[in-house]
């Protein structure tokens, strides 16, 4: 994730829309996950009300961060990890930076971590003269490709094996296959190289806990496991919020985390990393550091308004049912968080005005607030930021996005509000739709200043004679 | 370095949150300071568990181990183990390079085994991830050259089908992570139900809290896997291609 280009979202979004691979593995991903969570959900012991119990613990936790991440970093320093707070994105990596250079660090494998992308660490690594690795086998394609997630779990949902086959024939030299159990282990083959050759590991945090000093990784291929094993030195970053105070909270997280992710019960490896290797152990990093991380955060925390967006712990349940990234794909988003959740999030850290149609574009529909592992109500929060863009707000920055539209809404409210000036418009208009062509009883293009709504849709003409009219007549 | 950082991060967030700096809070509400009944209950029933629990609970674990690809079989005892892993390392072969070699914990029950006697018509070394300083150096080579890794537990969760496994020194992390085959030997009183009883146990069982989760205590259910291209499922991504679990019936009294 070089640039933040949420400004391309409309011409990145028709792009993702005229392409079949894409639309099928959207689709695919969907059917797939999206039916499974929910059935996950009903199944568990507590039934789907679980979601709730854990939003409540999640929004106890953000609204007492200060106190559980001081005990956090307490208990880390504790069991022998270092433990640094940075203030956004660019002190993050200089700590990273700083850190490779101290151990004279060459290769770093990564596990996938979306906080890594926000910070953007790997083009900082790799200025620096060192040789970086994603390790999750998706980010690994993305890596040889040049490209960036399309997905918070399943980052190269947008390539065939097809494409895979030839982008490990043309990076890897060897012959093009497209099996998918080859390719895994053809780059089983060249990732254990890495992995065995690298001086650091670094990794995200999915949930950390306070009460204990650990940070947890969870993953199914192993490759966490692998790069927080066996290079000499773990660099673990969380953004702030990623944290429970009790260990018994991680019980309905964890199981939730894992539903919401990949639909699974269990996902193959949940690690709890306190601190470096003690003296008499023979593997394990010789030192841990654990990076928290603000960039932006403290900001959303201070709105009441969207600190309940710091509740998500990021298992992309929400892109799986989404109908408008089910279309759209992950790169139309413009930046590390996609999805439902990137239309919340993506704002509030970039800028809404800069990321305003984000939000513009989801439906509203709901469907994301109803998958969510701790419940969150992203369309609350949608809605928030849209009467920020229509309003203007100055504890934002937002300037109004379209004054024509605010406009255009303030005399349609002044009219309703006159019965008489309502009635002749409507008469103009019953009138004035005449001069239009219809298709199928369908209007196809309204004239400016209202063209827009017709530009992607019908409208309905109105009725030869209106509702008060004929009720007035005595027809009921 | 990162204390008067830590100072400002912290009253960012308190800013934020819309507390006076020097208000001191209850943390007794935020952290348990005191068993709850939930968890009193929840240890009782571990404590007083039957035999014919654990065998259900086994039942249950098997199931799980079913859809994840995890192969569970049970034993009499470690002499019956020790014929079965040597079964295992006759018929499957190494993934890289062509000399079998395996790797195991410096574990009570894992030594227990003999597995170098068990291994030795085979002609098949065993390597243990010792405690000591020089042999201590080897054992990143030997994870590397074996293509089995032979650990134990501490306990089983019957759920989801997950070993948990804490860090000690001569229990290295790497034997359940580099070699492609793992194998996991357990007691049949390791078996737990759940992650309730697991979080119930580290926090509050005086025995285990003593030693709390350890600075790196894993979860591992079933073999490493993927489905990154395309959707397939793959088993073996980066860790262990097979996890098999040996499970001793009868330990003892």
């Amino acid at each position: 994730m070089t640039k933040i280009t949420t400004e391309n979202y409309v011409a990145e979004a028709r792009k993702a829309i005229k392409n079949q691979v894409l639309q099928r593995a959207l689709a695919d991903l969907q059917h797939r996950f999206g039916r499974g969570t929910a059935e996950c959900y009903r199944r568990l012991p507590e039934g789907p009300g679980l979601r709730l119990k854990a939003h409540e613990i999640r929004m106890k936790t953000v609204e007492n961060l200060d106190v559980v991440l001081e005990t956090l970093a307490a208990n880390i320093r504790k069991n022998g990890g270092q433990v640094f707070f940075a203030k956004d994105g660019q002190a993050a990596v200089n700590y990273c930076l700083e850190i490779a250079q101290r151990h004279k660090v060459r290769r770093v494998v990564k596990g996938k971590s979306m906080v890594s992308e926000e910070i953007d660490l790997n083009d900082a690594l790799i200025d620096s003269g060192i040789d970086v690795s994603e390790t999750d086998l998706g980010e690994y394609i993305i890596q040889l490709a040049g490209e960036t997630p399309s997905h918070i779990i399943a980052p190269a949902i947008h390539k065939t094996r097809d494409e895979v086959g030839s982008l490990f024939a043309d990076k890897l030299d060897i012959p093009y296959e497209n099996d998918p159990p080859r390719l895994t282990w053809i780059a089983r083959k060249a990732l254990r190289e890495k992995f065995l050759a690298a001086d650091m590991g670094t990794s995200g945090c999915n949930i950390a806990c306070a009460e204990t000093g650990h940070i947890t990784t969870v993953s199914n291929e192993g490759n966490i496991r692998m790069s927080t094993t066996l290079p000499r030195v773990h660099i673990a970053i969380m953004g702030m919020e990623r944290v429970a105070a009790r260990l018994e909270d991680h019980d309905m997280l964890l199981r939730l985390l894992c539903r919401g992710a990949a639909a699974q019960n269990m996902a193959t490896y949940v690690s709890y990393i306190g601190g470096p290797r003690s003296a008499h152990q023979a593997d394990g990093p010789q030192e841990f550091h654990l990076v928290v991380l603000d960039n932006g955060r403290s900001r959303i925390l201070a709105d009441e308004q969207f600190r309940e967006i710091l509740c998500c712990i990021r298992c992309a349940a929400c892109l799986n049912v989404c109908p408008v990234y089910a279309k759209i794909g992950g790169h139309s988003y413009g930046y590390a968080y996609c999805g439902p959740v990137g239309a919340v999030v993506t704002p509030l850290l970039v800028g809404i005005n800069r990321a305003k149609d984000l939000c513009l574009g989801e439906t509203l529909c709901g469907a994301c607030q109803d998958i969510c592992p701790v419940n969150i109500n992203l369309p609350r929060m949608l809605l928030a930021l849209r009467a920020k863009l229509a309003e203007g707000d100055t504890a934002w920055g937002v300037t109004p996005a379209d004054r024509k539209e605010k406009f255009l809404f303030q005399a349609w409210s002044w009219m309703i509000r006159n019965r008489g000036l309502y009635d002749v418009a409507v008469k103009l208009a019953a009138m004035g739709q005449k001069l239009l062509t219809l298709k199928g009883g369908m209007i196809r293009r309204l004239p400016p200043p209202v063209h827009a709504w017709t530009k992607e849709r019908d409208i309905r003409p109105l009725a030869a004679e209106s509702f008060i009219s004929r009720w007035k007549k005595g027809i009921r | 370095m990162s204390t008067t950082n830590q100072e400002e991060f912290i009253n960012r967030i308190k800013m934020a949150l819309g507390k006076p700096f020097a208000e001191s809070r209850q943390k007794a509400d935020l952290f348990s300071r005191e068993m709850s009944a939930e968890t009193r209950a929840i240890l009782a029933r571990i404590k007083n568990r039957t035999a014919e629990d654990r065998k259900k609970l086994l039942e249950t674990f098997t199931e799980a181990a079913g859809s994840i690809h995890l192969t569970v079989r049970t034993c009499v005892d470690i002499a019956a183990v020790a014929a079965a892993i040597a079964e295992v390392v006759r018929h499957k072969d190494p993934e890289w390079g062509d000399k079998k070699r395996v790797v195991a914990w410096q574990h009570p029950l894992i030594e227990s085994l003999n597995l170098p006697d068990a291994l030795s018509e085979q002609g098949v070394p065993v390597f243990f991830s010792d405690v000591k300083a020089p042999e201590r150096e080897n054992l990143r080579q030997h994870v590397i050259d074996s293509y089995i890794g032979v650990t134990s537990a501490d306990f089983c969760m019957a759920d989801t089908a997950t070993l948990v496994m804490r860090t000690r020194p001569g229990q290295a992390r790497s034997v359940s992570l580099v070699p492609a085959i793992h194998i996991a030997v357990v007691e049949l009183n390791r078996i737990i139900a759940d992650l309730k009883e697991l979080y119930a146990l580290l926090k509050w069982d005086p025995q285990e809290s003593k030693e709390g989760l350890t600075n790196c205590m894993t979860f591992i259910s079933g073999p490493s896997k993927t489905a990154d291209i395309e959707a397939t499922m793959v088993h073996g991504a980066h860790g262990p291609r097979e996890v098999h679990v040996f499970v001793i019936k009868h330990p003892g009294p």
